[in-house]
């Protein structure tokens, strides 16, 4: 192992990479594209869902209720029809994608100290819009709860609102909060995928893999120039992604750094050594790129990365356990939203594990064959 | 390592037996080669006789399936390391970075071998003069003419000065002018008593060479200096200048004592083995047949000798078929 040589084939790297000016471009503008598609295209639609209100209570209570959703900013209310009867049609036509229904009695009941159900509908065609949905409305009516205790000078056990969904997650998810470390993960793989499966077709396209084998340069020292400059170009862009998520959209971290970071190398290994198979068993640069869509779209579809794993038919779900970005997904989205650590989150790391060790380790022994050859 | 301490008497290239096949494709079977060190070796043969497969091979960039070879006495199997050094080896193909240029080129490949920095600068400079690419340092190899190409290779190849050069058809492609350049380069180093085998189809190659050996079918089948070579062929060659020479083809193949007819231009060339006087013979032929022509014995060149060769062999073969 030469130290020099390894260099030498990294500046080599660099420098065809700087003559390839559409390469470097497509490079740095798809993870920003994809953060603004990804983003804002989900962040915008969930914040302002359409609502109705039927307030059959009509009271102060009822009406400061209607003033916490319309406040918060996820919800918009733009009907309130005057029963229950006339909510069914706007449900059906999409007019309304959630509705609040408050009951006759709501504030009496309170007054009396019982507890008050109200009634949340949501629509179940969308399973994000219905899980997102329901989740903000919990949020709102708990908050509501504590305002009027800490109000009236109740204790913390009295009966309230009792809001008739039930949501097992963080009601504080947003979208784009699970969207980013998703996407951070879902770039790294595109762009190592696309890139790698190149390498090694390209030079013996071109020839010069053959001229490498009459210089002292070894398959290792080969294999570590080749991958050093796009793991490193995988890694700017992850930072572009990650900068974009924090500082714009404002995506709380929570969690904790060294998570983040084990995860993304595990599978940063897997995303380089299915580059590399790729690139080991196709014959042209074409072909290379066909195969590499072929790995992406059940990727991209199964993974949990657009379509939730749960919303999945029964007999699909097991599926998604082979697809690598779904453990990536799981420990990204936990580690940044949830705050969870290596306890929490050891099964999807071992299974990182696993993945890297067992491809990448089959793409380097299988490139040093090919290249000795 | 330059070729001034080359041992003298020590064989550059010592091959026994060696084979490769390409599933059913039998490439390279049982050759053996002794190239003494300083020779130039011409390696002819028709497309597919298997010239870039035993090149590969000597490179250390082919395994052989069996047989040995030896590198300045180093095998190209088990000691790559003490082979490459010493070697350097031009692909048929174009095989450098397109997207690099010419000097990058020349830098990468001499650094990756080691070569100093001062070292490099010096040897860039001289060879990218000989081979007039110094107008040319920052283009882009892609960007280059095809003869350019080549001796972009070439100087790449001997920017780590190298005892021998494995050169796999390095002028297929090249204008006459550039061919023409090309050898000049190889015979200077052939001065420098480096060691050459070059794979060619060019006939008017291998007569720039000091030894050469014919492929076909993955087999010698003859080897020998040219004039060695040229005196396997027996007879004598003749050169009949007539009109329609090709209709005339047939009435001098049926003269007795000539084994061989071609047509080489406007003029049909005759092999003649036979103890009467050729030209009397040929002449009264053609008279019979009503056509006159002119006879003059011509000294035998490696183009003929060649298609007599692949003539001779392909008639052996068809004799043990039947």
């Amino acid at each position: 192992m030469s130290a020099r040589r390894i260099r030498l084939l990294i500046w080599k790297e660099f420098t065809q990479l700087r003559r390839d000016p559409l390469l470097i471009r497509l490079l740095l503008v798809m993870p920003v594209l994809q953060l603004i598609l990804f983003g804002y295209v989900v962040a915008v639609d969930i914040r302002n869902l359409a609502t109705a209100v039927v307030d059959l209570d009509q009271t102060s209570t009822s009406r400061k209720l209607e003033a916490a959703f319309s406040g918060s900013g996820y919800f918009t209310i733009t009907q309130t029809p005057a029963t229950e009867d006339d909510l069914r049609p706007l449900l059906d036509r999409g007019t309304v994608k959630v509705a609040l229904v408050i009951p006759e009695g709501t504030q009496d009941r309170l007054d009396r100290g019982e507890t008050a159900p109200i009634g949340i509908i949501v629509d179940g065609s969308d399973s994000q819009i219905s899980a997102v949905g329901s989740g903000y409305a919990s949020q709102i009516i708990a908050q509501f709860n504590a305002d009027r205790m800490t109000e009236q000078g109740v204790s913390v056990t009295a009966p309230g609102i009792d809001a008739q969904v039930r949501v097992m997650f963080n009601p504080t998810l947003d979208p784009v909060n699970t969207m980013i470390p998703g996407l951070i993960a879902a770039i790294m793989m595109i762009s190592l995928m696309a890139i790698m499966s190149q390498a090694v077709v390209k030079e013996r396209e071109s020839g010069t893999l053959e001229q490498m084998f009459v210089t002292p340069i070894h398959a290792t020292e080969y294999l570590i120039g080749k991958l050093t400059p796009y793991a490193a170009l995988a890694t700017a862009q992850m930072l572009l992604v990650a900068a974009g998520g924090l500082f714009w959209f404002r995506v709380p971290f929570n969690g904790n750094f060294w998570v983040v970071l084990v995860g993304l190398a595990l599978f940063m290994l897997t995303c380089i050594g299915l580059g590399l198979l790729v690139s080991l068993v196709s014959r042209t640069r074409h072909q290379a790129q066909q195969a590499v869509m072929f790995i992406m779209i059940p990727t991209m579809v199964l993974s949990g990365f657009i379509f939730p794993i749960q919303s999945m038919p029964a007999i699909i779900q097991p599926l998604t356990n082979l697809i690598p970005l779904t453990w990536a997904l799981e420990v990204l989205r936990g580690a940044f939203v949830k705050g969870s650590g290596f306890e929490a989150l050891a099964v999807p790391m071992i299974v990182l594990a696993g993945f890297a060790v067992v491809i990448f380790g089959a793409s380097i022994v299988a490139t040093r064959r090919r290249i000795a050859e | 390592m330059t070729a001034t301490t080359t041992p003298q008497g020590v064989g550059a290239i010592r091959a026994h037996a060696l084979r490769r096949t390409f599933g059913e494709v039998v490439a390279v079977a049982e050759v053996d080669l002794d190239i003494p060190a300083g020779a130039v070796f011409g390696l002819l043969g028709p497309d597919g006789a298997g010239k870039s497969t035993l090149i590969r091979m000597l490179a250390t960039v082919l395994r052989p399936d069996s047989g040995t070879a030896e590198v300045f006495g180093h095998s190209v199997t088990a000691e790559r390391d003490q082979v490459t050094p010493r070697i350097g080896y031009m692909s048929q193909r174009f095989s450098m970075y397109p997207d690099l240029s010419v000097m990058e080129n020349l830098e990468f490949f001499a650094t990756v071998r080691g070569v100093g920095r001062a070292d490099r600068r010096t040897r860039a400079k001289a060879l990218l003069e000989s081979m007039g690419l110094d107008e040319f340092t920052t283009r882009q190899a892609q960007f280059l003419s095809g003869g350019m190409k080549q001796k972009l290779m070439l100087a790449t190849t001997l920017m780590h000065e190298p005892d021998l050069l494995l050169l796999d058809e390095p002028t297929t492609g090249v204008d006459p002018v550039s061919r023409r350049e090309f050898w000049r380069i190889l015979a200077g180093l052939h001065r420098e008593g480096r060691t050459v085998l070059v794979a060619t189809p060019y006939m008017d190659e291998a007569e720039r060479c000091t030894q050469v050996a014919f492929l076909d079918r993955g087999r010698i089948q003859r080897s020998g200096s040219p004039d060695e070579i040229k005196a396997q062929v027996p007879g004598q060659l003749l050169e009949v200048s007539l009109p329609e020479p090709r209709a005339a083809m047939a009435v001098l193949a049926d003269v007795p004592g000539v084994t061989s007819v071609h047509l080489l231009g406007d003029v049909v060339r005759v092999l003649w083995d036979a103890d009467a006087d050729p030209e009397a013979a040929l002449t009264g032929a053609l008279a019979a047949a009503g056509r006159s022509g002119r006879v003059r014995e011509v000294a035998p060149d490696m183009e003929t000798v060649f298609a007599y060769l692949a003539e001779a062999s392909g008639a052996a073969d068809e004799e043990q078929a039947s």
